[in-house]
């Protein structure tokens, strides 16, 4: 069995990430959250028992904040800064201009490829999970780790609490 | 994101992350993870390929259930392309002419404008 070639591994996001911001003249680079340890809440009861939630960082589509795709260039603009709520029962408009997704590979064409809704929704007609929540929860990135964690990770906490979910999914993009 | 499984799992719900940067959601650390290694915005499979969205998500479903502890990563078996070299281009510092940057510097400061703007509105 023939080695894979020597750049077919994980792309080093940080480190790429740094380089490019240096390239560009900026100092201080970002820092990603780090930690040792790691909580663990083995699952009560099996999927097919269990409610799903569904947590997206997709932005709800908005008309009047420019080009958000697909093929859209990055847009600060179509960015949200509060947790956001909506139907899990049909597919919702929401796109990944306001994020850096690999616009080089990617056209951004398919939002099943970001929210995998009916791909949930097909797990609860055969069985596979018990429900989805009746609602999905949009979690900002505004680049801000103390309102992701002391703001944005609580409201979602509740949020998901007060829709009885037992388990779940989160869709970064 | 990988902040709000954190918190959701010491609360005691069960979570997993789909997503395609292995790194930046191993250096955080969480709770269970399925790696696609696709290009960023295909944490939920292939575009226009359902089969392989059905099997990316069944395959973050088997590792909710079954994951032993935490920091548990699954990458999917599923190829972006037989070719890796779509990982060469992202991000290339070493192709960016002095044109390049200046465009980018200039983007990126209009992009840290618009921001402040809204968060001052917001």
């Amino acid at each position: 069995m023939a080695f894979a070639a020597e750049h077919d591994v994980p792309i080093p996001y940080m480190q790429k990430t740094r380089e490019y911001y240096l390239a560009l003249g900026y100092g201080n680079p970002y820092r990603w959250a780090h930690y040792v340890d790691v909580p663990f809440a083995p699952p009560a009861r099996p999927l097919a028992a269990s409610r799903v939630a569904l947590i997206s960082t997709a932005a709800p589509y908005r008309p009047d904040r420019g080009d958000q795709g697909p093929g859209a260039r990055y847009n600060a603009a179509a960015k949200f800064y509060e947790v956001y709520t909506d139907s899990t029962a049909t597919m919702p408009d929401v796109r990944i201009s306001h994020v850096g997704y690999d616009r080089t590979n990617y056209k951004g064409d398919d939002p099943r490829t970001w929210f995998p809704l009916i791909a949930l929704q097909d797990a609860v007609k055969t069985g596979r999970i018990g429900a989805l929540t009746p609602r999905f929860y949009g979690a900002p990135t505004n680049r801000s780790q103390k309102v992701t964690t002391q703001t944005d990770a609580p409201e979602i906490l509740r949020l998901v609490r007060e829709d009885a979910a037992d388990v779940a999914v989160l869709v970064p993009t | 994101m990988s902040l709000v499984a954190r918190h959701l799992e010491a609360n005691g719900i069960p979570t997993v992350i789909m997503g395609c940067a292995k790194d930046i959601v191993e250096h955080c650390g969480v709770p269970r993870f399925l790696y696609s290694d696709f290009p960023l915005g295909n944490s939920a499979g292939k575009p226009f390929d359902a089969a392989s969205q059905a099997e990316t998500l069944e395959l973050a479903l088997r590792v909710l259930e079954t994951a032993p502890g935490p920091r548990t990563t699954v990458q999917s078996p599923q190829r972006w392309s037989e070719d890796a070299s779509w990982k060469t281009e992202y991000s290339n510092v070493s192709k960016l002419t002095p044109e390049d940057i200046a465009e980018r510097r200039k983007e990126f400061d209009a992009v840290k404008e618009t921001i402040k703007v809204i968060q001052g509105k917001a």
